[in-house]
């Protein structure tokens, strides 16, 4: 079962040594203190960690961690299974 | 000296150099474009564009991501004699609109009647596209890759040194964008300056060249694209998103190109130094390396010591750093240090810096700066230290740094006030860089900053776009916030100051660094509140910026829950005492 929040939280401890106790799938990513540096790292993190790749022309649509969760949902196996 | 339009012609028949753009899609092969090729391709975008029905002068617009697409398009242009302007493609999370609205405002100054795009980006472009009355025409870069039309000409349109080559817009802000013109006699100076000063070179050059610098940036653009075609250099281009996303990757390529040059601002130094794993640093071979270029935002040389340190098994000498001092108006470049020299930096007494302005040398110390040498300007340029009027300032006094000679740029386009302002327009005048520092014994030492201007990751920034953002924020005073950039450790970080009497304090600092991480996709390193009407102010009312600063960085602002608060609590007492005495004389005199 793959949680996209849970991850996160992990990703942005990794990328950017920020601790993110109060995120929810409904945060939105470009508000949480990052710069679009470190966005991109974590966005890089993601596709490392889950093995996919998400074409550039994604990401202007990606906005809150569920937009991402969706995004990666449509790049993984069929039948993987995705926490809500 | 060759120009830019004689090494487009130069390219005919060289097959055993070029370019080679590794590709953002993961491991596959690269694509490799021949000098020979490359010549053919770009002659193939000039007859597209004059097929189009357009004219030497005339303005094309580039929204154009992918290097392979974008470097024959946009010399393509110039081998036409019309004049490009490259622009920052939309790459990024979420939100469009600021994107949009810069886009939008740069667009009605520069005024092209072409927009060149892709398709991926033509389908979020459409909305503004309606916003410009000039554009005539939205064009697919991959249509103008086919055979050209029959009898449009692909032949070189005559130039001369004061033609403008492009548009260089400085900052991706809606603030009045500023577009640089920097002409075809601009372009030669400059090249050749750092070909053949800067980097000692020669044509056709053995260098190997790497860049992950986008396309649209006056680093990435002059000094990977263009120094590398007049000196028939190979390069190896890496798309920005992909550096960005797995910085090793630039390592990675340099080693596997046996590269020698590369450039890169300082928080990519930083960056890699985190990123690198040591199986790859065990793996890499970077002793081929001569120039590891080092621009665009200020070098902190702790930086530098961890890249050399950190790279040291894998071949980095400190003689391969390469500190460059430049700006999008000096075309590019205007100082580079001594290419076979090692870092080298100057300790001054930070008393004397801040307290007379003057760079006295002083050892190790707490109360001391590290300013990192950039070396001395080019053959036939010059740098000079200026006060405020004009006068000349001897070594070791800190003032403005001015720049002469054949790269200062033609000035902003379409606005003759700032290019007055900034000393440009006129020949052998000395442009006004509105950086901050000092020169021994001929070299030049950068250690601050006169212009209101943030640059962060290799970016700038004007602070308004981001005080903009902010003024209309709930529990914020409007017009009363200040934005300014502190010394960081990869680059520069950005502070707020704002007027506020709202209690919840730790709500506030979230909420406006939401705001401009959302609004600008700037990371917000400190707010700082201050009572109402706290802000340095001119006597016209206007907030002082840079004061704001110094009283900032000096830990002499007064914030709010400090001091205010004791004052104000101070002025109640007294008003209240000053009553209570009123009301005594006043009962006083009933009782008499």
């Amino acid at each position: 079962m793959i949680d996209v929040v849970k991850l996160f939280k992990e990703a942005a401890l990794e990328v950017d040594n920020r601790k993110l106790d109060e995120v929810s799938s409904s945060s939105i990513i470009t508000q949480l203190g990052m710069d679009s540096v470190a966005q991109m790292e974590l966005v890089s993190w993601f596709e490392e960690r889950l093995g996919v790749r998400i074409p550039d022309e994604e990401l202007s649509k990606v906005r809150t961690i569920s937009d991402l969760r969706d995004v990666l949902a449509r790049l993984l196996p069929p039948g993987t299974q995705i926490a809500a | 000296m060759t120009s830019v339009v004689d090494a487009i012609a130069a390219c005919a028949g060289v097959r055993d150099r070029g370019f080679t753009f590794v590709s953002g899609k993961g491991p596959g092969v690269d694509l490799v474009l021949t000098f020979d090729e490359l010549g053919a391709e770009i002659r193939r975008r000039a007859a597209h564009l004059r097929a189009l029905g357009l004219r030497k002068g005339d303005r094309v617009a580039l929204v154009v991501p992918d290097g392979p697409d974008f470097i024959p398009l946009f010399l393509g242009a110039i081998w036409a004699g019309m004049v490009p302007v490259p622009l920052y493609p939309p790459l990024s999370l979420g939100k469009l609109d600021a994107f949009m609205d810069a886009l939008v405002s740069i667009l009605r100054i520069a005024e092209p009647r072409v927009l060149a795009t892709d398709a991926r980006v033509a389908r979020v472009l459409w909305g503004a596209v309606g916003r410009i009355p000039s554009i005539e025409k939205m064009v697919d870069v991959k249509d103008l890759a086919l055979p050209a039309p029959a009898g449009a000409s692909d032949e070189r349109e005559p130039i001369d040194d004061s033609d403008l080559a492009f548009l260089q817009f400085t900052s991706g802000s809606t603030a009045a964008p500023k577009g640089v013109m920097v002409t075809h006699g601009n372009l030669k100076a400059n090249c050749n300056a750092i070909l053949y000063d800067g980097i000692d070179g020669k044509t056709p050059s053995d260098d190997v060249a790497v860049s992950w610098l986008p396309l649209y940036h006056d680093m990435g653009l002059i000094g990977c694209v263009l120094c590398p075609l007049v000196a028939k250099m190979s390069a190896v281009y890496i798309p920005t998103l992909a550096f960005i996303k797995n910085a090793t990757l630039w390592l990675e390529t340099i080693h596997k190109h046996r590269a020698t040059l590369t450039f890169a601002p300082n928080f990519a130094y930083a960056l890699v130094t985190k990123r690198a794993k040591p199986e790859q640093i065990a793996r890499w071979d970077l002793s081929k390396m001569r120039g590891f270029g080092c621009g665009a935002e200020p070098i902190n040389p702790e930086v530098m010591r961890a890249f050399v340190q950190t790279f040291a098994p894998a071949g980095v000498r400190s003689e391969a750093l390469l500190p460059a001092y430049g700006m999008a108006e000096a075309t590019l470049a205007m100082a580079f240090l001594g290419i076979r020299e090692p870092l080298r930096t100057d300790r001054i007494d930070a008393a004397a810096y801040h307290g007379e302005q003057k760079a006295r040398p002083i050892s190790n110390g707490a109360n001391s700066l590290e300013v990192v040498c950039c070396g001395r300007p080019f053959k036939n340029h010059g740098l000079s230290i200026q006060d405020e009027t004009g006068r000349m300032l001897p070594d070791r006094e800190v003032g403005e740094i001015c720049f002469r000679g054949p790269s200062v740029a033609a000035g902003y386009y379409r606005d003759e006030e700032a290019t007055r302002a900034a000393g440009m327009g006129t020949s052998g005048g000395w442009l006004r860089t509105g950086d901050l520092g000092y020169m021994v014994d001929g070299e030049i030492y950068i250690s601050g900053r006169l212009k209101d201007i943030l640059i962060v990751n290799g970016r700038n920034y004007y602070p308004q776009a981001i005080e903009w953002v902010l003024d209309d924020m709930a529990g914020l005073r409007k017009g009363s916030t200040v934005v300014f950039s502190r010394p960081g450790k990869s680059s520069e970080e950005v502070v707020v100051v704002t007027e506020t009497r709202e209690a919840d304090l730790a709500s506030l600092r979230a909420a406006i660094a939401g705001k401009v991480s959302d609004e600008m996709q700037l990371a917000v390193a400190d707010v700082a509140f201050v009572a109402p009407g706290a802000l340095p102010k001119t006597s016209s009312g206007k907030l002082q910026r840079r004061k704001t600063r110094d009283l900032y960085l000096a830990g002499k602002l007064v914030k709010s829950g400090t001091r205010p608060s004791s004052t104000r609590l101070l002025a109640a007492r007294h008003a209240a005492v000053a009553l209570v005495g009123r009301a005594r004389h006043i009962a006083r005199g009933w009782f008499r």
